[in-house]
């Protein structure tokens, strides 16, 4: 009863994104660490500080996998929603930041926090979702 | 869409987790189709045709719902 097509692509779904959040943990303290102990440079360097982003991209791969594997035809449109909300605010946010930085002196954005920002606004997208079609 | 699933439940003493079971879909998806909140696929209301031995002009009325 617990296994059904819906919940194994859930659980699926749950391990793969747990399996690429240890690996952006470990790669992100061992490119920070490499950074202070060794100072790299050149290819290395390179290397060393795009593997935390490598997770961060495969989690949408990891998500795409889902939307594929998940048989539920109403869990794929929270989740498709979810994430076109996500994506509408997040690069408006971005667009807006953008432009202002382009004319008024702003503070320096970084850039990766785009990540968790998307991720944060599909959660809370998610949630208000659920409720409207509860 | 309007249905008729509620009381084809009913009728069979089905919660909606039940339905969900035999279906093979999430709770949730069920009560969105109940209430309708949201239109199934035509694999789905076959599915959902199939299940309670009916047409599927039977359970659903393609009369527009209010929601507010």
């Amino acid at each position: 009863m617990n296994c059904s097509p819906t919940n194994l692509a859930k659980k699926r779904y749950t391990l793969r994104l747990s399996l690429a959040m240890v690996a952006y943990i470990i790669f992100l303290f061992g490119a920070v660490y490499a950074f202070k102990l060794s100072h790299p440079t050149g290819v290395l360097a390179y290397t060393l500080a795009i593997l935390p982003a490598l997770p961060c991209i495969g989690i949408f791969i990891i998500a795409g996998k889902y939307l594929a594997e998940e048989s539920d035809e109403f869990q794929r449109m929270l989740f498709t929603q979810s994430m076109l909300w996500a994506t509408g605010l997040t690069l408006s946010f971005a667009t807006l930041w953008g432009f202002l930085d382009n004319f008024i002196p702003l503070p320096h954005f970084q850039m990766y926090l785009f990540f968790p920002i998307y991720w944060a606004i599909t959660g809370f997208a998610s949630a208000i979702l659920r409720m409207r079609y509860r | 869409m309007k249905n008729r699933i509620k009381v084809l439940r009913a009728e069979r003493n089905w919660s909606q987790a039940d339905l969900a079971d035999k279906l093979e879909v999430s709770r949730q998806s069920v009560n969105a189709v109940e209430t309708g909140k949201f239109d199934p696929s035509l694999p789905l209301a076959f599915r959902l045709a199939r299940l309670f031995e009916l047409k599927i002009e039977d359970i659903f009325n393609d009369v527009p719902v209010d929601h507010d």
